[in-house]
Parts: C-alpha cells; sequence; structure tokens
C-alpha cells in the first residue's frame, strides 16, 4: 500500500489549491466550513470531478491516478478508491449484502464479506433493503461497500452527520479500529472541528479551496498560522495587540490598542518589533487565582456570565482593565467552586508567556469580528 | 364488433412498443443524462407530435412517403416498401408519434435516479454498461412499463393519423377507433358502442397499471 499524494489546481466552477498527503493507516481530515472545497477534493481523488481546467497530480505509491502533466487520468473504475458517500448513496433496490458485493471485484473480497458484516454488527441483516435500516446500519452498509472495494484509499465524505449521536460513537470507534487492521490512507471529510481532533492524526484546514495549514490537530488548534485559521477552527480567545521585542527570547504584547494592559510573551523572532498582531490563547493553559494574587501576566477580571454544564462551566470573563474584552474559559466547576466563584465576583487570570500564541494580523484580518468580541 | 379491427389495432399496438421501447430507451437515457446544450430543442422535437394536430402529421407523413414524393418512389422501386396506406406504412407513423408517450415517462424515471448512485456503481468499479444494467434499469422499470402501456394504449386510440395514412383498409389499415367512425356513420350505434367501450376498458387498464406500478417503485423518499 502507498502513500497518497494530491496536490491539485483548479479555476472553475470551483477553485482549488490545494496540497496534502496521507500515508497508510493515517487518518487525515479534511476540515473547512461549507463551500471550503473539502468535497470536491474528496471527489477528485475519486474521480468524481471532471473538470477539463483541474491540473496537478494524484498518486498512489507510485501509481499516479491523476497527472495533469502526462495527460492521465483514470477513471473511477479504474482507480480503486472506497468512498463513503455523505449520504451513503446505496442501491435501494438491493439488498445490504447485494449492495457489498456489487463493489467486491475479486472472489477474495467475496470471500470476506460475511466477516466484514459480522464485525461491522450487520450479521442477520443482510437481505434488508436500505429503506428497512437505520441511518447507523446503512452508514456501516456504506462501510462495507466501500472496504469491499478492496480499496488502495478509504475516503469517507462526512459519514457522520446523518446519524445520531450512540451511532456515531460506534463509528469513531469502528474507524479507530479500522486503521489498527487496514494499512490504507484514510481520508475523511468533517466540519466538525470535535470529530476532526478525535479521530484525525493530521487535520488539513480548506478554506475557499486552498489549504491553509496542515498538521496534528494539537499543533493547528495550538498555532494555528493565521487569524483565519484561528476563525476556522474555532478558537474564541482571539485578540488583538501590538507586539514589542524586549530582552533576547522575551517581548511585551500589548493588548488591545490602549496598551492598559501589557502581556509578557516569548519572542520566537517570528514576528517584527511594534507589529500589529492577532494573538490566541488556549484556555486550557489559563490558570485561576483568588482574587488578591498579584504578578506577572496577571489579569484582574470580572465574571460576567457562568453557564453550568454539569462538571464543567462556560465562563465569560472581563478584564479589569480593558473592559471592551471578553475571554471566554470553560471550567472545572469543582475549581470555581473551590474558590468560591459566582456571577459577578472577581478573580485573577494567570497567563504563561508559552501559552500565548502570535500571528501577523493582515492575513484574513478583516474577517476577523472586531476586536474584544470573541467568537 | 369488428374482430378483424381489433386484431390489426391489438398487432399495431404490440408491434409499435416493442419497436419503440429500445428507441425510447436509448433516446430517453441519452436525454436524461447528456449536457448536449441544443437537448431543449431536441425535447420539444419529440413533444411536437403531442401538440400538433393528427391531421398535421399525416399530411406531412402522406407528403414526404406518397408515391409521388422522392422518398416515397425510392423506398417502393429499392425496397418494395409502401409506407402509405399500407400497415407498415401505419406502423412507421405510429412510432413516429408515439415517440412523446414513450420516452417522457423513461427519461423521468433516468432523471428522478440520484446522481450519487450512479458515482457510486462507478466507484465501486461497474463500468458505464453494468452500471446501466444492474442499477439504472432496475431501478427505472416503472417508467419503461409507464412507456409501454401509455403507448400501447394511444396506438389503440389513434384515429386521425390513422385516417389520414392509412386509410380505412379492412384486415390492413382498418383499426377500432375508425371501424366505430364507420359504424357511426353507417347509424350502427349498437356496434360501436361495443367497440367503444372495448377501448375505454383497455384504456384505462393500462393507465391503471402505469399508476400500480408507479406505487411500488423502487426509488422511494426516504
Amino acid at each position: 500500500m502507498g502513500t497518497l499524494q494530491v496536490e491539485l489546481r483548479n479555476a472553475a466552477p470551483m477553485r482549488l489549491s490545494a496540497a496534502f498527503d496521507c500515508s497508510p493507516g493515517e487518518v487525515v481530515a479534511l476540515v473547512g466550513p461549507s463551500g471550503s472545497g473539502k468535497t470536491s477534493l474528496l471527489r477528485a481523488v475519486a474521480g468524481l470531478l471532471r473538470t477539463k481546467d483541474l491540473r496537478g497530480r494524484i498518486a498512489v505509491g507510485d501509481c499516479a491516478w491523476f497527472d495533469s502533466g502526462k495527460a492521465i487520468d483514470l477513471s473511477p473504475q479504474e482507480r480503486h478508491a472506497g468512498l463513503v458517500f455523505q449520504h451513503y448513496a446505496l442501491f435501494p433496490h438491493l439488498g445490504a449484502m447485494e449492495n457489498a458485493l456489487v463493489a467486491a471485484g475479486t472472489s477474495a473480497a467475496r470471500a470476506q464479506l460475511p466477516e466484514l458484516f459480522e464485525r461491522l454488527g450487520l450479521k442477520g441483516l443482510e437481505q434488508r433493503r436500505p429503506t428497512e435500516l437505520s441511518g447507523g446500519q446503512q452508514q456501516r452498509v456504506a462501510l462495507a461497500r466501500a472496504l469491499a472495494r478492496e480499496p488502495k484509499v478509504l475516503l469517507l465524505d462526512e459519514p457522520f452527520s446523518a446519524v445520531d449521536a450512540p451511532a456515531r460513537q460506534a463509528l469513531y470507534r469502528e474507524v479507530a479500529a479500522l486503521r489498527q487492521s487496514l494499512a490504507t490512507p484514510i481520508v475523511l471529510v468533517t466540519h466538525d472541528l470535535g470529530e476532526a481532533r478525535r479521530l484525525a492524526d493530521r487535520v488539513v484546514i480548506l478554506d475557499a479551496g486552498e489549504t491553509l495549514q496542515t498538521g496534528t490537530p494539537a499543533r493547528v488548534f495550538a498555532s494555528p498560522r493565521n487569524a483565519r485559521v484561528a476563525e476556522l477552527v474555532g478558537i474564541q480567545n482571539h485578540f488583538r495587540g501590538h507586539f514589542h521585542k524586549q530582552e533576547p527570547g522575551r517581548a511585551r504584547l500589548d493588548w488591545g490598542d490602549s496598551g492598559a494592559v501589557g502581556l509578557q510573551v516569548v519572542d520566537k523572532n517570528r514576528i517584527d518589533d511594534g507589529a500589529a498582531v492577532t494573538w490566541v490563547v488556549a484556555g486550557e493553559r489559563i490558570d485561576l487565582l483568588p482574587d488578591g494574587a498579584g504578578e506577572r501576566n496577571v489579569l484582574r477580571c470580572r465574571v460576567e456570565e457562568l453557564l453550568s454544564l454539569g462538571e464543567t462551566s462556560l465562563c465569560n470573563l472581563r478584564p479589569e482593565l480593558l473592559p471592551g474584552e471578553r475571554v471566554t474559559l470553560t471550567l472545572a466547576s469543582g475549581q470555581l467552586r473551590a474558590l468560591g466563584v459566582g456571577a459577578g465576583s472577581w478573580l485573577r487570570l494567570a497567563i504563561p508567556p508559552e501559552a500565548v500564541h502570535i500571528m501577523p494580523q493582515k492575513e484574513g484580518a478583516a474577517s476577523l469580528p472586531r476586536p474584544g468580541h470573541a467568537m | 364488433m369488428d374482430w378483424q379491427a381489433a386484431r390489426v389495432s391489438l398487432l399495431l399496438a404490440v408491434l409499435t412498443a416493442l419497436f419503440l421501447l429500445p428507441l425510447g430507451l436509448a433516446l430517453a437515457r441519452w436525454l436524461a443524462f447528456t449536457a448536449w446544450r441544443g437537448k431543449p430543442l431536441a425535447e420539444a422535437a419529440l413533444m411536437l407530435p403531442l401538440l400538433l394536430p393528427p391531421t398535421v402529421i399525416g399530411f406531412y407523413l402522406l407528403i414526404a412517403f406518397g408515391q409521388g414524393s422522392p422518398l416515397g418512389g425510392w423506398l417502393s422501386r429499392q425496397l418494395g416498401l409502401r409506407l402509405v396506406f399500407s400497415f407498415e406504412g401505419l406502423l412507421f407513423a405510429s412510432v413516429l408519434i408515439n415517440l412523446p408517450f414513450m420516452t417522457q415517462p423513461i427519461q423521468r424515471a433516468f432523471t428522478a435516479i440520484p446522481n450519487s448512485l450512479r458515482e457510486a456503481a462507478w466507484v465501486s468499479g461497474l463500468g458505464r454498461w453494468r452500471t446501466f444494467t444492474r442499477i439504472e434499469l432496475p431501478l427505472a422499470w416503472p417508467g419503461l412499463l409507464a412507456g409501454v402501456a401509455l403507448t400501447a394504449a394511444h396506438t389503440l386510440g389513434e384515429f386521425g393519423v390513422v385516417l389520414m395514412v392509412g386509410g380505412s383498409i379492412p384486415g390492413q389499415t382498418r383499426t377500432l377507433s375508425i371501424a366505430i367512425y364507420d359504424r357511426v356513420q353507417a347509424f350502427d350505434l349498437g356496434a360501436a358502442q361495443v367497440m367503444a367501450l372495448v377501448l375505454v376498458a383497455t384504456s384505462l387498464f393500462a393507465v391503471a397499471l402505469v399508476f400500480a406500478a408507479d406505487r411500488r417503485r423502487p426509488l422511494q423518499e426516504r
């Protein structure tokens, strides 16, 4: 089995400028808002996106599926991709097993189907028509059909969008198990970041047909390359500011335009002195202190709103010196109780310098909400 | 009851449907999925037999295939085929005017098949032909049945074109609908009554068959 390599450009009707790869056994999630081209990209890999302007290369291992330079363009039948469609696209006139048999091209694949059905919890449902199956069962039949194809690449187009939560959980486990047993690249399209975070080894952030950033979920979420990525991955606490270099390795970040609050941050030598920047901070790295403490990067905040969600609480805080800004944190309810915090009370936030991730402001700055309004 | 006319009508209906099914199927499948820019024009041309008075169609067929016309003369000399005032000519005209009745329901049935199903078939490794036989045809069969039933029923009831192109030659081109007209002209209302009832019953049965099949169609909204 080979690595899937994709590098595509297209002008119309769907603009594409995308590149990513996926090794055997790896799960890569294509993430982006609707219209970002993630499904088009997946269809291009499967050979279903037919536009004469498509340029670039799609290859699995040494085998090129598409190469505009060499005029290679294999048909979907020749590509051996297993595709799970968003709404499954099961053949309504065929039973569950027959649906999978359609894709089983070899006798080996046919022989494995009963075992596959058993593993996917479809035993006893072989003769059922798609309309006689639940959403989760339909989805597993679609997965069985994709696997019966003996795919060189497994493609999943928002496979979890149309099923209820328990079925989704079951399928998360199934995908996790699949990658253990299946040595193929798995590409997943989703607009759900939580899903991408849970399932994918790496995420590819797409916007308007363009790959903006690729990396492990932890890396992309903690260090978005620019403000647009931060917005797309749904980071709540992103703000504007001005960056001032100090002694080597350290810098001061003036929050907002007033300069009322200066945060100590790490200087990675990537931002110019005096630059206007966008910055984000991951909520889980912020510490709470009882009101009264005072250190560097400690901010006195008033609890404006407290929504208890069981074990965690959603907390909106307003810095005393920057009443226009708002920090949103998900905090352990127990910790809040221990601190005796309620709506209207005062707290201190301790922000470690390493927790602040700073980006140049110009890219995508126009599409950011006004400073001080968390997403 | 004019049994000779009934036999001509029945033979004409069966043969028309038989000839038209493969032709209509190919045409409908092509119209359903083509991205050709001239498609609206082709669809409009196909609808013409529904809109024009039967006498107009009959008139043009007479002009085109009459002994005096170059085409009619050539067919007669080279193939010994006479397409006016003969059963063959009647069959040809019937196939032509029934095109929309056969094509329309089949085309609609193909259009109703979600594109994702055909794509799923391709991705599963089925070629165009096997996608057609294993996926498209089983999903479109109510449309095929409707096309055959409507064509047969319409052929039984056609009057104007039959009279223009076929005349009323007993055992050759005199169909039930023509025979009814003849009987009424001769004030033999009883005979006309029986034949009219037969036509009503057959048409009703054909259309009921179409609706019954439509209720059992495989492509239901989920």
